[in-house]
């Protein structure tokens, strides 16, 4: 690629996405029947502090084809991405995602607001699923500086935004998790709390849809876990998320498979 | 059918040169210079917002003096280049000497072949690491590229400068040392130049895969004192 100049009629400006598209950097989607690995299930509950992401680490085609995958990624410090559908699509989405924030910030020397961000991303979803079979549904999660709180933000298959106040879930797994998310969920969650609630949601899941990974004790593979507060993107480590899901475990053990009449 | 009056070769070059040279002259100057940690990099710029110098990639950054909207421009160029070839291949290969010399190419065609030359003077520095060497790349307004050693000093008074600059960097020096020395032959001997009219940039190394930062007023003031 040579340098990239442009008159200031075509020019771009700040966006990556449309500067990529002019330049042929990525290539136009077009349809296809392709079988790719897909499922998933990732949560987003919003607390007092922040918002807690919980996502399984499993890629499914017609067989397990990953089991350590990375479904939530930071797209900047104080911004998450999640994704669900097409694998392919989805880790493209991401790089182009984190690329186009970083781009916008040094075009412009200012950074994009959260709820910029959240925007953005619509017609990059739109594009995709509306003209391919591979459709990719992302997650946004973040702590917006600019308001001191922790917001969230979903999309249908068409790229419509939609902000959650509450919680929000992504992919084959989410009706397992929404109806544990629905039960648990108060307004005045402090960040334990809404670690629990989300551990408990995802295992429901990974218990019931086949296409989400449940932790793994015999790989010693666990769900992501992270929080996004004013302190930034932080993953919690393989041992607490281990221990977090080890809890649940033996509770289920002993009342025979089931939560036993209460939420734990 | 116009006519055209036959102007010498030397002469039209001569012409364009001296255009270019008043055009970048009229703007304040620039600094760059390497230090024990890093690359420092800065401007005299009365301006809080129209910035003249500017990351480009995880350890590249441009500074550019003359004419705002034409170094601008080549600024954001910059950007998607390496944000571009980034994308297409990966992170590490994006290497300022590459585009230090698409810079050099489009100056050049600019200065022999555009409507006028570009009235511009542009610096691509680059912190080293694992796998690339620090460098100043110096490009000038006709397509001239110098691999500058230590410092290098852009804009109209740019002999001046670096001439007292170098008597006082004679060797490399930590951040404050050389800031001091570099405002220092910015202002010359009987002109002090306030805070609030530096722009300070640097490339260091501080555990982050972005090392440009931009200094504040206040971070500025501290290294000076």
């Amino acid at each position: 690629m040579g340098l990239p100049l442009f008159d200031a009629h075509n020019d771009p400006g700040p966006s990556f996405f449309h500067f990529a598209e002019a330049t042929g950097i990525t290539t136009p989607t077009m349809a296809g029947t392709a079988e790719s690995p897909h499922a998933t299930t990732v949560i987003a509950v919003r607390f007092n502090a922040g918002v807690v992401m919980v996502g399984d680490r499993q890629a499914t085609g017609h067989y397990i084809a990953s089991r350590d995958v990375r479904k939530i990624e930071p797209a900047d410090r104080f911004t998450a991405i999640a994704i669900s559908g097409t694998a392919a699509r989805g880790i493209e989405f991401v790089k182009m995602a984190q690329l186009s924030f970083e781009h916008y910030e040094k075009m412009t020397d200012s950074a994009l607001s959260l709820e910029g961000k959240a925007n953005y991303l619509s017609p990059i979803i739109q594009r995709n699923n509306l003209s391919s079979p591979l459709i990719v549904m992302p997650l946004l999660a973040g702590w917006d500086s600019s308001h001191l709180v922790g917001r969230i933000f979903e999309y249908d298959g068409a790229g419509g935004c939609y902000e959650r106040f509450d919680f929000a879930t992504i992919g084959s797994g989410s009706p397992f998790a929404e109806s544990a998310l629905r039960l648990g969920f108060r307004t005045d969650l402090d960040r334990e709390a809404a670690l629990e609630l989300g551990a408990l949601a995802l295992y429901e899941a990974g218990d019931n849809d086949p296409s989400t990974g449940g932790p793994d004790f015999v790989r010693n593979l666990f769900p992501m876990m992270v929080t996004i507060t004013d302190e930034g993107f932080q993953e919690l480590s393989t041992d607490e998320v281990g221990a977090r899901f080890r809890a649940i475990n033996d509770r289920r053990t002993q009342s025979g498979g089931v939560a036993g009449g209460t939420l734990r | 059918m116009s006519n055209y009056f036959y102007v010498a070769p030397e002469q039209l070059i001569r012409d364009r040169a001296e255009f270019a040279q008043k055009g970048i002259a009229r703007g304040r100057s620039l600094v760059g210079a390497i230090y024990d940690t890093g690359v420092l990099l800065v401007a005299e710029n009365p301006s809080a917002s129209l910035n003249k110098i500017s990351e480009v990639y995880d350890r590249i950054a441009f500074a550019g003096v003359g004419k705002y909207n034409e170094f601008d421009r080549l600024r954001e160029a910059g950007i998607r280049w390496a944000d571009g070839t980034g994308f297409t291949y990966s992170r590490e290969d994006v290497d300022a000497r590459a585009l230090a010399n698409y810079y050099a190419q489009h100056l050049g065609d600019m200065f022999t072949e555009g409507q006028k030359p570009l009235e511009v003077e542009i610096l691509v520095a680059q912190l080293g690491g694992k796998i690339r060497p620090t460098k100043l790349y110096r490009i000038a307004y006709e397509g001239t590229i110098t691999d500058e050693t230590r410092y290098a000093v852009l804009g109209g008074d740019a002999e001046t400068i670096k001439g007292r600059f170098a008597t006082s960097e004679e060797q490399i020096h930590p951040l404050g040392q050389t800031l001091k020395n570099a405002v220092e032959a910015l202002a010359g001997p009987d002109r002090k130049i306030d805070v609030t009219d530096l722009e300070v940039g640097i490339l260091e190394d501080r555990g982050n895969r972005r090392t440009f930062v931009r200094l504040t007023d206040a971070e500025v003031s501290e290294l000076l004192s």
